[in-house]
């Protein structure tokens, strides 16, 4: 059986809305990382494939299955929607236990199924914890779990980490990079970091179209010589807004640490950098739309 | 994978705060209406009364029927049943100008005034009698009689009624299966011997009683499961578990039909425990009687009368939920569950049974006003069984819509009323 995703020129409407724009894509196993801006058209995406949403034009298939067979697809496939939750008042052992029924698993295959994956989100305690007493954390630990419930060749995770601390946000990453060791995994996000710390391919999403599909490395590559760092005034910070993107900023009293893109070097107080994916991506996004002049 | 979802969505039935409060009213329904019920005794001679029968005799038959003709005209409102279900008409001038002219050749009552006479002095003779308590609250009606014409024959009699009933659009106390079983006389000892001869013999006791029982269940068996079905179909958007749901691999039919039988099962559950204490009495009073039972008629009654009632409203308010994503099946039944009522009230003692959702037989007796309306009410029953069946089908339909992101009717809605409130 084939182990890739193959997406080939998807249109996605809603209406007169196109929410997607001849989108081509194949995912292999591994962490793919979907990055763009809120409404750039991720979560359509994700929902096409995971058959929640009906195709308008091109071609989906999922492991060699067309997402036309929808049930078919159901099969290998396991889904963490962006908001989610369970029953609030059943416990996190009947919650999974529900969805493993409905996943088609038999009893003893489900008592261990749920036994090792509520040990992997580490909820082996929380296991008779009505689901409205977990935290925010939990609940996504426990959605991960119950998505690869029936052991998946692809797992779609949307926006997984947005309300997460910042510890809860690393160990879920770590999480998904495990899983994805012998699957694929689409992680969808508009923070820049999660893709950093886990995707090796990813594609950026803006209006619907695809910018760039590829490796975080040539992704970062592209702006390699181009992102500089320097010490300004507040004042000259306004000025180097309106030439240059600026990335990031550090306040020191009344100068500011400014970074950012320029085709060549601006002024000789500036100094090259390293570049990273958050200063690719926002290169990216602009050229899309058009460097400041 | 059916059996084990539907024993998971039994289990959630019984975790649910609808549900008992569902078991709780149907508990108080029962025991407000049938809780003391006795047992009927075997009639003794020299008795004060022995209660009442339809009679046939044709003279009576025309003075009850043109004494309700009389009171409605004097009202100008007629209760009528096409297609079994209640409907108020007031009629155009035309038409009442026509019943007006009914009226005056079947009973000589020339115009409104002298029909509101004949009311007013009726009304008078039931508080002289004390068959109208002070306040004019009702001890025991005496329907108001009138004299037909003098010549008239009960031919004619019949011609002019289906008339009247023709005017009122049908299903008036004026067609002939209604105005037929319309009079009614004192019962003798005799009579309520024979009566009680049938409650025994012919229903074996339990008959009688699992149709009383029925009868009560059943009002409330007509709105009550929609509030279970509302509340399942809701509770997975409120879970936000639909799109958890939606991708696993069971099939809408699976997911749709086990939740539908839980829920039909689950309801008819606690009729059937109710029912063991009215089949209990039935049981004593039978052993001290020396008579012999029907021990499965209480079951019989329940799955026969009123499990389809129970089916079909259970399937509207889920097919409902599930187009809508709301929870406007409640309005619908409860509207639906209005009329059935008030349809109902004018054939409580059974044997009409119609298209009622709920048809009543208000009565342990009347074994052959059950027996002749069997057909219609095995047709009433079937035809909900079918619809709801139908319903269930539908919704599986509308689900696996659902699931691939088509149907959104919810959305559209809430679409609308943003727009129009924006505008």
């Amino acid at each position: 059986m084939s182990t890739t995703i193959k997406i080939k020129h998807l249109n996605q409407y809603y209406g007169r809305k196109q929410a997607l724009k001849d989108v081509s894509l194949t995912i292999r196993t591994g962490m793919f990382g979907l990055l763009g801006r809120n409404g750039a058209g991720k979560t359509t995406l994700m929902k096409v494939i995971a058959t929640l949403l009906p195709k308008s034009e091109g071609t989906v298939s999922v492991c060699g299955r067309s997402t036309q067979s929808a049930g078919e697809v159901r099969k290998i496939v396991g889904y963490l929607p962006q908001e989610f939750s369970m029953y609030p008042n059943m416990t996190v052992y009947e919650a999974m236990d529900y969805l493993g029924v409905l996943s088609g698993l038999g009893k003893a295959e489900r008592r261990e199924r749920i036994k090792e994956l509520l040990e992997r989100v580490n909820l082996t305690d929380d296991r008779r914890k009505k689901v409205k007493a977990l935290s925010g954390g939990m609940k996504r630990r426990l959605g991960i779990a119950q998505a690869i419930l029936h052991d998946p060749k692809v797992l779609i995770v949307d926006e997984p980490t947005a309300g997460l601390d910042p510890e809860e946000r690393v160990r879920f990453r770590n999480l998904l990079c495990e899983i994805a060791e012998d699957r694929i995994v689409i992680l969808s996000t508009h923070i820049v970091g999660d893709i950093e710390a886990t995707c090796e391919d990813i594609a950026v999403l803006d209006e619907g179209s695809v910018i760039y599909q590829g490796t975080v490395p040539d992704l970062v590559s592209m702006t390699e010589g181009k992102v500089y760092s320097a010490q300004i005034s507040k004042r000259e910070l306004e000025l180097l807004k309106k030439d240059y993107i600026v990335t990031s900023m550090l306040t020191l009293g009344n100068n500011v640490m400014a970074r950012f893109l320029a085709e060549e070097k601006p002024f000789s107080s500036a100094k090259l950098c390293e570049a990273g994916v958050e200063d690719a991506y926002m290169y990216l996004m602009h050229m899309e739309r058009g460097i400041p002049e | 994978m059916f059996g084990r979802l539907f024993v998971k969505e039994c289990k959630q039935t019984v975790k649910s705060l609808v549900y008992w409060v569902i078991v709780l009213i149907l508990i108080f329904d029962f025991t407000s209406q049938l809780g003391d019920t006795e047992i009927a005794r075997k009639p003794e001679p020299g008795q004060e009364e022995y209660g009442y029968k339809s009679s046939h005799d044709p003279e009576l038959i025309m003075k009850s029927v043109l004494g309700e003709l009389t009171e409605e005209y004097y009202r100008e409102s007629y209760t009528t049943y096409p297609i079994g279900f209640y409907k108020n008409v007031t009629l155009n001038e035309e038409d009442d100008r026509r019943i007006a002219g009914i009226l005056k050749e079947a009973a000589g009552i020339d115009g409104r005034e002298a029909a509101g006479q004949m009311v007013e002095d009726w009304y008078a003779l039931q508080q002289e009698t004390g068959t109208l308590g002070a306040a004019g609250e009702e001890i025991h009606r005496e329907p108001l009689k009138v004299d037909p014409a003098e010549g008239l024959t009960y031919e004619r009699f019949g011609e002019l009624m289906d008339e009247a009933d023709e005017i009122l659009g049908g299903g008036s106390d004026y067609c002939k299966e209604y105005r037929e079983n319309s009079a009614k006389v004192a019962m003798t000892y005799e009579d309520a011997l024979e009566e009680y001869k049938t409650l025994t013999e012919k229903d074996r006791l339990t008959g009688g009683y699992a149709r009383l029982f029925s009868d009560y269940m059943v009002i409330f068996l007509g709105i009550l499961p929609v509030f279970l079905s509302v509340t399942r179909g809701l509770r997975d958007r409120r879970a936000m578990m639909q799109e958890l749901i939606y991708t696993r691999r069971c099939s809408s039919f699976t997911i749709v039909v086990s939740r539908y039988l839980a829920m039909t099962v689950m309801l008819v559950l606690p009729v059937l425990i109710i029912s063991l204490v009215p089949y209990l009495n039935c049981v004593e009073y039978a052993q001290r009687a020396q008579i012999s039972i029907d021990n499965l008629a209480f079951v019989k009654y329940t799955f026969g009368w009123l499990f389809p009632t129970i089916m079909v409203v259970t399937a509207a308010g889920m097919f409902l939920t599930e187009l809508t994503d709301t929870a406007v099946a409640v309005l619908v039944q409860g509207a639906w569950w209005f009329v059935t009522v008030f349809g109902g009230i004018g054939r409580l003692g059974g044997g009409m049974y119609g298209w009622s959702l709920a048809p009543r037989h208000n009565t342990e007796l009347n074994w052959q006003g059950f027996h002749d309306g069997f057909a219609q009410l095995a047709a009433n029953r079937l035809f909900y069984t079918a619809a709801a069946l139908i319903l269930t089908g539908l919704s599986v339909l509308v689900y696996s819509q659902k699931r691939k992101g088509r149907l959104k009717i919810r959305g559209k809605i809430l679409a609308n009323r943003k727009s129009k409130s924006e505008a």
